[in-house]
């Protein structure tokens, strides 16, 4: 993707012009834009050639019911979400697609092929090329009658797999679905000669859960429960993505506390899921020593979280619009400095290990133009040179008070990986300080956004540790979810995992690259 | 090492206690419910089996069912019903048959119309 000028700012008053009869409304954070389906290729063109603009999620809604106003029935509203991130601003692009195709975006910006794969098996519309769409979320068993959001497609998508035998002498080698360590049901079609990685594909519908069809019909506190357990090592970055959608969309203004108290919950989540990334590559390299070292700091992280918020995995701390549950701020203060101590002590003394560094250096290299490309998140963009962090590029309260600074490095190996992670815990602990600091003063928030009025549908995000979490969610009159979307990190970040496996490595070095990856199934087999 | 060798040899005990000693985490921790059979009526029983997630609650006739093994000790039933449920501080369970983690809990009888 080339970009060109203009920037975010000016592209928002060039949408209208490209596409004639564009609805706009600017809700201050959130700009959404209706165009015309004939329009919305030109649209797509446009935005892709914007600096700083970066194409987030598409999804889709079928009509049903009257889900969507302004659709005739059996029509799909097509949602394309854009990060304009130089602007602080997210831009979602709709259109009504009115038959089967739509403009093929895959060809425009190539991160959403994926997407265009999930809206296929969801509500049979295709893009409008003739490239086979892959199967990614619905299990091969699912037949006309299994729960869709929308109605099935007229073929079945195409399995990835590659002939077992390719070019004579490279072969398919199947890993998974069960795989060592009890880690989550992922199956690899790894392509080999014998011992270097030549293709990797990833099955990921295994685990397929149908959460968003799930959050059909029950209201915001009810739904969030579910939020919160679909992808449990992300229950506070996707809690609070869904519950700002939710705020968003019915009106309400989060209570000053729970901003407070969700902020302290999402660096705690961080730094739990770096030490067991940390842990995770001991593993995968052999070092049963550090791993123990990491895996006392990750035991103490979540005993610190078991004692600060009363859930070691952080549930229940986050709530729509009020807080969950409040801190314990005393013993987050006391207890957090050992548990931080314990992985600097780790992370130090394996950073001085040859062995270690040696293995993780040049390994699973992925360029900065790879992780813009596939719209890469988190650690994984960021460790490739991409500065990209919601806390700083969409600022949410209390994050426009306690500036949160994106650690990046320009190796993009996992290395670079790890050391992204690290930096990212203490610039962690130094925010939880700033945080339980302001949060005793009762200081003010003066960057919080008003209730305002309900406007029926609403987009959330929070800084995963992963990366950034989106949650899109739509209510009915009665106050019910008639459209959910969740967009966990993991969604974008295993397409780029194939990427880094294929750059030159070899078998073992694949199990060290999940592990720099530090995804789940869960949060993309949702 | 060498004494908690002899002492086994001494004693022909070759085990400890578990815990050794009690875990001061474990007050942190989410647990199973624990019921106060004297306050579940027929209406707060079905308002327990009606927000269970995990379906750990049903009832049978005039007895609340409660499957220890299926709770995923998310606190839903001690909100719902704080009179009735609280937290039972046991988050360690160890049975020698599946179905010991199966507890009836009689309700009272409702009056004949």
């Amino acid at each position: 993707m080339t970009t060109t000028e203009p920037g975010p700012a000016a592209v928002l008053k060039e949408i209208p012009r490209v596409a004639g009869h564009a609805q706009v409304r600017d809700d201050g954070r959130l700009v959404t834009v209706r165009v015309p389906a004939a329009q919305l290729e030109a649209v797509a063109h446009l935005l892709a050639a914007t600096a700083d603009a970066r194409l987030a999620d598409v999804f889709a809604a079928e009509d049903g019911a009257g889900a969507e106003a302004g659709t005739a029935p059996g029509s799909v509203m097509l949602r394309l979400v854009w990060g304009l991130d130089a602007n602080q601003r997210y831009l979602v692009v709709e259109s009504v697609i009115e038959n089967e195709r739509y403009p093929s975006l895959s060809d425009i910006a190539p991160a959403a092929f994926a997407e265009e794969c999930e809206i296929y098996e969801q509500f049979g519309i295709r893009p409008d090329t003739h490239k086979p769409l892959n199967r990614v979320m619905l299990p091969p068993q699912a037949g006309p009658d299994f729960p869709r959001l929308g109605h099935p497609p007229a073929q079945p998508p195409a399995d990835v797999h590659a002939p077992h035998v390719v070019g004579g002498h490279a072969f398919e080698f199947p890993v998974g679905p069960v795989r060592q360590l009890g880690a989550e049901s992922l199956y690899y079609g790894l392509v080999t000669s014998g011992e270097e990685v030549v293709d990797l594909y990833l099955f990921t519908w295994h685990k397929h859960r149908g959460v968003e069809w799930r959050l059909r019909g029950r209201d915001a506190r009810d739904a969030l429960f579910l939020v919160e357990r679909m992808e449990g090592l992300s229950a506070v970055a996707n809690g609070w993505a869904f519950a700002s959608a939710a705020e968003s969309a019915l009106g309400i203004q989060p209570a000053r506390p729970a901003v407070w108290a969700r902020a302290i919950a999402l660096e705690l989540e961080r730094l739990y899921n770096h030490a067991a990334a940390l842990a995770a590559l001991c593993q995968t390299t052999g070092l049963s020593v550090g791993q123990s070292a990491a895996e006392i700091a990750l035991e103490r992280f979540l005993r610190v979280n078991a004692a600060v918020f009363g859930h070691r995995y952080l549930f229940g701390a986050v709530d729509v619009g009020s807080p969950g549950r409040m801190p314990d701020l005393g013993r987050l203060r006391g207890d957090l400095p050992g548990a931080y101590g314990e992985l600097c002590r780790a992370a130090d003394a394996l950073l001085r290990t040859n062995s270690f560094v040696d293995r993780l250096e040049a390994t699973g290299i992925l360029s900065a133009e790879q992780a813009r490309r596939l719209g890469l998140v988190g650690p994984v963009a960021r460790a490739s040179g991409v500065t990209i962090d919601s806390r700083a590029d969409h600022p949410a309260a209390p994050y426009g008070k306690s500036r949160a600074t994106a650690v990046t490095r320009a190796e993009g190996d996992v290395l670079a990986r790890l050391q992204v992670m690290l930096g990212e815990a203490a610039e962690s602990v130094r925010l939880i300080g700033e945080l339980a600091r302001a949060a005793d003063a009762g200081g003010s928030l003066a960057d919080l956004v008003p209730g305002g009025n309900p406007r029926g549908a609403g987009l959330g995000w929070a800084e995963s540790s992963r990366g950034e979490s989106l949650a899109w969610v739509a209510f009915g009159d009665d106050g019910l979810i008639t459209r959910a979307r969740l967009r966990p990190a993991a969604v974008r970040n295993w397409r780029g995992f194939d990427d880094a496996c294929r750059s030159q490595n070899v078998f073992t070095d694949i199990p060290i690259i999940e592990a720099s990856f530090w995804l789940t199934v869960a949060g993309t087999a949702r | 090492m060498p004494a908690w060798f002899l002492r086994g040899l001494r004693r022909g005990v070759v085990t400890t206690r578990y815990p050794d000693r009690p875990d001061p985490s474990a007050a942190d921790l989410p647990t199973p419910p624990r019921f106060r059979a004297g306050q579940l009526t027929a209406g707060v029983a079905g308002r327990l089996v009606e927000v269970c997630p995990s379906r750990a609650l049903w009832r049978e006739d005039d007895v609340l069912v409660f499957d220890a093994g299926a709770c995923t000790g998310c606190g839903r039933c001690e909100r719902a019903a704080p009179e009735a449920v609280t937290a039972s501080g046991e988050f360690e369970l160890a049975v020698t048959a599946r179905d010991h983690l199966i507890k009836r809990i009689p309700l009272p009888r409702q009056p004949r119309p």
